[in-house]
């Protein structure tokens, strides 16, 4: 059941319209705004994209481990068109790229299978005039800081794309008798263990897939959620996220860092 | 007798109050032998590495109302909470402008924003802290600035070329539609997305956003640095959704953009928050 992102909502138009006047929006402080001026970016505009987006049901087996394809698939699908709608923007004004993104998910009274998805970050463009597009010939996405990006940099990598991967997985009750069975003794789980391998193990896999999609040569800043969001204790959802990168140019040796014993507490 | 011991004689606490009285009613600026201010040891001397000083803290604070039914039932925009918002934002500002005028500042740092919606009224307060070029006379309220940017982070942007012209902020609140019985039914066991309520809260954003903008370009800027966002639902109305953000507006003083070579630093100790006050040159 892909959904095709729709194109953005009329009332964006305006706002873009007043950025590519010459004023731009960021939420970077002003360390990352220096920072990325000395990566030689210049920020464009501040991006954003959300869906709200109704969340399935699916029965699930009270004795069972599984992987909730129809939640999964909920929970991808929301955070693409998020996703796709910040680049969109981004494109719109001539971006190269996205840094600093981040992707939360709110909650609200009107629906209790509802949900936000929101994609947020700033979009940059480089000043020396030379297209940053990544394979997929959109602007690059990252969720590293103005600080992290400048880095990355020097290092001689770029940042390629924010990838993901998710699997919400529903993890099996014990029966009366195997609670019973292992009172009192210090066992080890397998089936608990197995669930909680098996569902990271998925997740990791389908970032890793993504990343690969991309042609990039590995994945930094990687982060491993587990929320449960309103499913109750024993559906959780692994969400793996991370920046994926690519080399860009010749080797660079980087300067050592200097030590220092700051004065300030 | 350790330096911590209190002084023997008593202390006419009257006297006190009197003297504390006298200098509130005399208002700010008129103290001559001090200034007051919320600066860190490290923020004082990065804002006169750069020839500025702090002169006094000073506040402004608003509270506007919204009348009673705003928030309960209808369609579209909140028009009343919107408006509430920002004339709260205003009143604040100006307040805090003409108190930073009167101590003769020339622009107000490190400015803590807090701001709170509830049903019947809106409030913002400002307080932040007095600066102005070391010795310089005072000026209009209406040329002061007002940044919520730290007095390190006023002093990086002011060697890197650029300055601060003021607080721009944006809001608007909008009402969900409601979904009829039949839609919430046939869409109880679907992935869908909710089309409606995207839409209603692009609106909200855009218009938040482009409100913002409109006032950084009304004071000429070129960029808005550390926008802040809040979204999300209104806990004391069901049906609407809020938008607001803010941030400071910029603007490059100089010719071009100065560029700052960071030095790679390892800090010794537990948390990490280094600034090597070196890496500031001259203005």
């Amino acid at each position: 059941m892909a959904q095709e992102p729709n194109d953005l909502p009329q009332a964006t138009g305006h706002r873009l319209e007043e950025l590519e006047k010459g004023l731009f929006t960021s939420d970077l402080s002003v360390n990352e705004f220096l920072l990325v001026k000395e990566a030689g970016f210049h920020p464009v505009g501040f991006v954003m994209g959300s869906s709200i987006y109704h969340i399935g049901i699916q029965t699930r087996k009270w004795g069972s481990s599984q992987e909730l394809t129809k939640l999964t698939e909920a929970m991808y699908n929301a955070r693409e068109l998020a996703m796709t709608r910040m680049e969109e923007e981004a494109a719109e004004l001539g971006a190269d790229g996205v840094v600093g993104v981040r992707l939360n998910v709110n909650y609200y009274e009107w629906g209790s299978d509802a949900a936000e998805f929101i994609a947020v970050g700033t979009a940059v463009k480089a000043e020396d005039g030379v297209s940053r597009l990544n394979a997929l010939g959109k602007p690059f996405t990252s969720d590293l800081s103005g600080q992290d990006f400048w880095t990355l940099n020097q290092t001689g990598y770029a940042p390629q794309g924010l990838v993901m991967g998710t699997c919400v997985y529903h993890i099996a009750h014990r029966g009366l008798m195997s609670t019973l069975g292992s009172t009192g003794q210090n066992v080890e789980l397998p089936n608990f263990t197995q669930a909680l391998y098996e569902a990271r193990e998925l997740a990791m896999t389908r970032m890793q897939d993504e990343a690969n999609r991309l042609g990039a040569t590995g994945i930094v800043g990687v982060r491993l959620e587990e929320k449960s969001h309103q499913w109750g204790s024993h559906t959780i959802e692994f969400l793996a996220l991370g920046t994926a990168v690519g080399k860009t140019g010749a080797d660079v040796t980087l300067p050592r860092p200097t030590t220092i014993i700051s004065l300030d507490n | 007798m350790s330096p911590l011991t209190p002084p023997s004689q008593d202390i006419n606490l009257k006297d006190e109050m009197r003297r504390a009285l006298a200098a509130y009613a005399a208002g700010p600026g008129s103290n001559p032998h001090g200034t007051t201010s919320d600066l860190s040891m490290d923020e004082e001397l990065n804002l006169h590495s750069i020839g500025w000083e702090p002169v006094e803290f000073v506040g402004g604070f608003s509270a506007f109302s919204t009348p009673s039914l705003t928030w309960s039932w209808g369609q579209g925009e909140i028009g009343a909470a919107s408006y509430a918002h920002e004339q709260a934002f205003d009143l604040a500002l100006a307040r805090l402008h003409q108190e930073a005028a009167a101590a003769g500042g020339h622009g107000v740092v490190g400015v803590q924003v807090t701001r709170s919606i509830h049903q019947s009224h809106t409030e913002v307060s400002l307080m932040g802290t007095a600066v102005r070029p070391v010795g310089a006379a005072a000026v209009d309220p209406q040329r002061v600035f007002t940044s919520d940017l730290s007095a390190r982070d006023f002093t990086l942007l002011m060697v890197a070329g650029w300055e601060p012209l003021g607080l721009a902020a944006g809001a608007s609140f909008v009402f969900a539609p409601r979904r009829s019985m039949g839609t919430v039914l046939s869409q109880q066991s679907q992935n869908v997305e909710l089309t409606n309520f995207t839409e209603a809260m692009y609106n909200a954003r855009e218009t938040a956003m482009e409100r913002m903008q409109s006032k950084a370009l009304a004071m000429k800027g070129t960029g808005v640095v550390d926008v802040k966002v809040f979204e999300g639902p209104m806990y004391f109305a069901s049906h609407a959704v809020g938008f607001t953000s803010w941030g400071t507006v910029v603007r490059l003083r100089a010719d071009e953009h100065r560029h700052i070579t960071p030095t790679v630093v390892v800090p010794l100790d537990d948390a990490v928050v280094a600034f090597e006050a070196a890496t500031l040159g001259e203005v």
